[in-house]
């Protein structure tokens, strides 16, 4: 626990129906308006597909009785997590950090979906990348989205 | 046959401030620079005691988006 941390708050990991998670957060939002349970903040982040995280003051066995009450919700995990670990969720890092030119990529949707390619150029702002694909014989730049690649290899290329 | 694509609309979000907005601008900055493409959803229910809307930057409660494109 560090410094900045308020004693009491507790975070809770709730499983819903795949999919549902923003549903689910809705819904709690409304079970905790109509009930004498107090959650502060539900957070659905995109990386964790299944569950949504609560932060509360109430103890583990109230929001069992929360989450009952809860459309789409399933569970609570057993268990809770912290706020340190938690954080890095709220200030999400630009998708095309760990991209730089000479990377190898492959395009995971699109056109050119499975194809290989090269990094020519990357702009951090709009979080979009210049390629040039792998095997072609004619150099074309394309300009993709970063989440659209998923990195093969961070080397140079040897030719 | 033609077959379509059940697509989810997004509901809009305001890329100043991260709220999700109904109309076509936000009322919080009277801006009507908005966006369809976010990930991450986070619903504030009490700013002043909650340790992630401070860490979030967030004093208002509602519904916000955790990235704005």
């Amino acid at each position: 626990m560090n410094g900045d941390e308020s004693p009491g708050l507790h975070y809770f990991a709730v499983k819903t129906t795949s999919k549902q998670e923003r549903t689910v957060a809705d819904n709690i939002q409304k079970a905790v308006e109509q009930s004498d349970i107090k959650v502060y903040a539900v957070i659905a982040p995109k990386e964790l597909k299944g569950y949504v995280l609560v932060e509360t003051p109430e103890e583990f066995a109230r929001m069992e009785q929360l989450v009952e009450r809860v459309p789409h919700a399933r569970a609570v995990v057993r268990g809770e997590t912290s706020f340190d670990e938690i954080q890095h969720f709220l200030v999400p890092k630009p998708v095309v950090s760990g991209i730089n030119e000479g990377t190898i990529v492959e395009l995971i949707a699109g056109p050119f979906k499975g194809e290989k390619a090269v990094v020519k150029r990357v702009d951090t702002g709009k979080e979009e990348i210049t390629v040039e694909l792998y095997e072609s014989l004619v150099p074309i730049p394309i300009t993709v989205r970063g989440d659209n690649v998923r990195v093969i290899d961070t080397r140079e290329p040897d030719d | 046959m033609v077959v379509r694509r059940r697509e989810k609309i997004l509901p809009k979000v305001c890329r100043e401030c991260h709220r999700l907005v109904d109309g076509d601008s936000c009322v919080i900055c009277n801006t009507a620079n908005l966006s369809t493409d976010w990930t991450g959803y986070l619903v504030v229910l009490d700013p002043r005691r909650s340790q992630v809307a401070k860490k979030a930057n967030i004093d208002l409660p509602g519904c916000y988006a955790l990235k704005v494109r």
